[in-house]
């Protein structure tokens, strides 16, 4: 038996099936939960994915062209939009996902993915005040998401509210213990200073991975930084290597492998690799990185070509809405002006007052001459029980600087303590300075 | 009618795509620790569950439970495995009120050979013990008798067991499939355990929604759709006990209308907490559940979206409470008739579908006279299996198939569409998505799931032909 062509309801049935058959093939794909065959995963690498998110970028152009008044297509593209960003570091993406969340903010404005998707783009920005407040709506939306949860306690971290960063993730970590939310964990205990901790969370981390591509080089390489953190050299180049295994040529692990070497003093493998980092991923950080090897190279020409791109980056990035004070004002402070690294840095601790923030108005303080402030806001930078080498490098010149000779002996110790290669240009000039 | 098409597809390209980009960001230059799609939790969600009485084992229940899904065959070098850090169970409800009364534990290990090697295996693996073989993963099985809410009883059914390797190629793994059968344990008292990776049995047409607004023609219920898992892999438990192993009673079943002869069944896992601090003294060893899977497609379909975490944290026997009016209202019905006002696919009061996927079917899946609604997967073990089992299960005549527990053949997609559409009251839609069978047969013994691809020669995604339409009600 089949079904009678003109009988109209069965007719508008056989339209409906299709209808229904997409309809129902969505749903059931929306909770499989890995990535769906359209492609490999997002990755810090400008070429495979890059492609595949092309495409998926050109398709739901074509979505949104056809249904205009969908919401979630305009939020879905803005996410398309974001990871384009972490695969290329283009960040005039960051100005059109902008654009499209807004649409679909205007046409829903309680869309959890759209609300999660302008929070991810506000933190991505810096701009963790804003970001509070989209993931704070997104948990008013939907309350019993775990999702909105993660937006909420980056950006409390980020805002140095750590009591309540802390209660938040508890909570995440109680409703959802997983890859997102253990790698959290991992981060906020390394802010107390608790190394050991954060590599027992990232463990978890790896562990729920699973050896999905994406995870492996994603989680191995925050596990190699941590290594590193702890002096693990040879753990520190296992997990990279690990994550460069499952993902060639990932970016974030190749630059760690660089700063392996670079400690070891072994800078032409080291300067090339991060060349070609910043060929694929031209992030500030990372050609922050290369000059710095160059100039503990002794390549100070080169270092001078490369530092001067900064600043071209970071006006970039600016165009395109992200807020880059914290980064510049270390940049100023160490190859820049200084007095301008106190101006940027103060701007930074009044829209989010971290540690972080209060590092870098320290330090800039300090190579502005002004090194008995730098010591009350390197105080504060520390606050946390922090064991971040540079934090406890620049707080242990700043003493010394100020005239607290044991103190800053103290902490320059401190810094060498665990990692004494922490960083090329800066472990020599502690070591110098404790002579 | 062409735009209303769209809204259609865009609505459904967007469920679609909502979780495939379902991840936070990774910003450049700070310190935000969301990984690319790491909302998405592979290791912790089961993808699938099947129950079903073997032709080959008919006294006993074989159970299947899938993770991971979309393993990529060419995806190396990287290798999927079971998160050692996570509990894997396997629950049965023999009493009718939701809550496990037996579960199987399952821990997993992960060892390296060569932990300087980020090789998974070298040339050639001729056994599962094989030295060549640089990552293996072992594992561990107990079984736990509750009762009343309290643990009473545990027993280790097996310890430190080999999992199959995944099929990283016929140079590397030239006899796969003998290898691969070296990770079926024989458990004391006549019981069977395999885990490790497998084709992924369930077939699915997701693509006629990626395709987005071309439709493909003849997607329905006369073949012409695209299996988009084909060739795909997953990692897969698959336990097979006695009956009586499972029933109320230890007893095995009479006939169908024993007292004992239904249980129900669903998988979960189980995550560790973390506390923020570390240091605060009171860390705590408590496990979570991140995941739980009973009947297809119920938390993909039934379940909206902001509930969905809520679901794979709360146990069945609370499902009436927390989820009863969306099983009873189904949005997907809502969806169709508001789009489509001549299909009068019935929308509310769906004690149909209630009754099919939560409470069970009086005489065939119902546990006992008055049982929980729950979404467990509830299969009848007096039913003998089906010399010539049909795709559609129950509602074509076949009473040893979905929902009466699940059988690797049930097109669960096909059955679930025309039920939603009304084919238990008698509202006969011809419903498909035209991808009818999985893309490699299955073993007719144990493990039964089909062997997975190896990498270089993996093609993935497989056309379904044409063929005349099924009729409804089928009768194939």
């Amino acid at each position: 038996m089949t079904f009678a062509r003109h009988n109209p309801v069965l007719t508008l049935a056989a339209v409906a099936v299709v209808a229904f058959a997409a309809a129902f093939a969505a749903l059931t794909l929306a909770n499989r939960s890995s990535s769906p065959p359209a492609g490999p995963p997002a990755l810090a690498d400008g070429t495979a994915p890059a492609r595949s998110t092309d495409a998926r970028i050109r398709q739901l152009q074509a979505e949104v062209h056809a249904a205009p008044k969908e919401a979630g297509g305009w939020a879905l593209l803005g996410d398309a939009y974001l990871q384009k960003v972490r695969e290329t570091g283009d960040a005039s993406f960051y100005t059109r996902a902008d654009g499209v969340l807004k649409r679909a903010l205007a046409l829903s404005p309680d869309d959890v993915d759209a609300l999660v998707g302008a929070g991810t783009l506000a933190l991505a920005r810096h701009d963790f005040a804003t970001g509070l407040r989209y993931g704070e709506a997104a948990r008013r939306a939907a309350p019993s998401l775990v999702r909105p949860l993660g937006v909420i306690v980056d950006a409390q971290v980020e805002l140095g509210r750590y009591r309540e960063a802390a209660r938040t993730l508890n909570r995440m970590v109680d409703l959802k213990p997983n890859l997102a939310s253990y790698a959290r964990v991992s981060y906020f205990r390394e802010l107390r200073g608790d190394l050991g901790g954060a590599l027992e969370a990232m463990r978890y981390a790896v562990s729920a991975g699973g050896g999905t591509p994406e995870s492996v080089a994603y989680v191995q390489t925050l596990l190699g930084n941590l290594e590193l953190a702890l002096g693990h050299t040879a753990a520190a180049r296992l997990a990279y290597g690990q994550a460069l295994a499952g993902v060639p040529r990932y970016v974030p692990a190749s630059v760690g492998l660089a700063r392996v070497e670079a400690g070891e003093r072994n800078y032409a493998p080291a300067i090339r690799r991060l060349r070609a980092a910043v060929g694929r991923l031209p992030l500030p950080e990372y050609v922050v990185a290369l000059g710095e090897t160059e100039l503990a190279a002794g390549r100070t020409a080169a270092a001078r070509r490369d530092l001067a791109l900064v600043g071209a980056e970071e006006r970039l990035l600016q165009a395109n809405g992200v807020n880059t004070d914290v980064e510049l004002a270390l940049f100023e402070a160490n190859h820049g002006d200084p007095a301008r690294g106190v101006d940027l840095a103060r701007r930074a601790w009044a829209a989010a007052p971290s540690v972080r923030s209060a590092d870098a108005l320290g330090w800039s303080l300090t190579r502005a001459g002004n090194s008995a402030a730098g010591l009350r806001w390197a105080r504060r930078s520390l606050r946390l029980g922090s064991a971040d080498p540079t934090f406890l490098y620049h707080a242990g010149m700043t003493a010394r600087a100020a005239g607290r000779t044991a103190l800053g002996r103290r902490l320059l110790r401190r810094a060498l303590a665990r990692n004494p290669r922490f960083s090329p240009l800066y472990a020599p000039r502690a070591r110098a300075a404790l002579r | 009618m062409r735009k209303r098409r769209f809204v259609v597809f865009g609505t459904a390209l967007l469920a679609v795509l909502a979780a495939v980009f379902a991840a936070a960001a990774v910003s450049p230059g700070s310190s935000h620790r969301e990984a690319p799609l790491s909302a998405l939790d592979p290791t912790g969600d089961d993808t699938d569950v099947y129950a079903f009485k073997a032709p080959d084992a008919p006294n006993s229940l074989t159970l299947v439970a899938n993770w991971i899904p979309f393993e990529d065959p060419a995806g190396g070098p990287n290798f999927y495995r079971f998160d050692d850090r996570a509990t894997y169970y396997l629950n049965v409800d023999n009493t009718g009120d939701g809550a496990y009364d037996i579960r199987y534990r399952f821990h997993f290990r992960t060892s390296v050979g060569d932990p300087n090697s980020f090789l998974y295996a070298a040339p050639t693996v001729d056994s599962i013990d094989s030295p060549n073989l640089n990552v293996k993963q072992r594992y561990s099985v107990v079984r736990e008798d509750w009762s009343g809410g309290h643990l009473v009883r545990e027993n280790r059914l097996a310890r430190d067991v080999p999992v199959a390797p995944d099929n990283v190629g016929p140079k590397t793994i030239p006899n796969y499939g003998a290898v691969a059968n070296q990770a079926i344990t024989d458990i004391s008292g006549g019981s069977k355990v395999f885990a490790g990776q497998r084709d992924d049995p369930f077939f699915v047409d997701l693509g006629a929604t990626f395709d987005g607004l071309t439709i493909r023609n003849g997607t329905g219920n006369a073949g012409g759709g695209k299996d988009d898992l084909a060739g795909y892999g997953v990692h897969s438990i698959v336990l097979q006990v006695p009956i009586n192993r499972v029933t109320r009673d230890r007893k095995p079943v009479a006939a169908q209308d024993a007292p004992n002869a239904v249980v129900g069944v669903w998988a979960s896992t189980e995550r560790r907490e973390l506390q923020a601090s570390n240091d605060t003294g009171h860390s705590t060893s408590n496990e979570v559940q991140v995941s739980r899977l009973g009947n297809p497609l119920v938390n993909e379909v039934i379940i909206p979206l902001g509930l969905k975490d809520k679901f794979n944290r709360t146990p069945p026997q609370n499902d009436a409470a927390n989820f009863g009016t969306f099983v009873l209202n189904p949005q997907l019905a809502k969806l169709l008739n508001v789009l489509y006002p001549g299909l009068d696919v019935p929308e509310t009061n769906r004690t149909d579908i209630v009754t099919a996927l939560l409470t069970g079917i009086p005489g065939l899946t119902r546990i006992g006279s008055n049982p929980a609604a729950a979404d467990t997967l509830k299969i009848n073990l007096g039913v003998p299996p089906a010399a010539n089992p049909k795709r559609f299960g129950v509602i074509a005549g076949d009473t040893a198939g979905f929902p009466n527990g699940r059988r690797l053949t049930d097109d669960v997609v096909d059955i679930e569409e025309r039920v939603v559409g009304g084919e238990l009251v008698g509202h006969h839609l011809p419903l498909g998505d035209g991808v009818d069978r999985n893309d490699k047969p299955f073993l007719s013994s144990f493990p039964y799931l089909a062997a997975p691809d190896a990498g270089p020669d993996s093609t993935l995604k497989r056309n379904e032909p044409t063929h005349p339409p099924v009729p409804a009600p089928p009768d194939q």
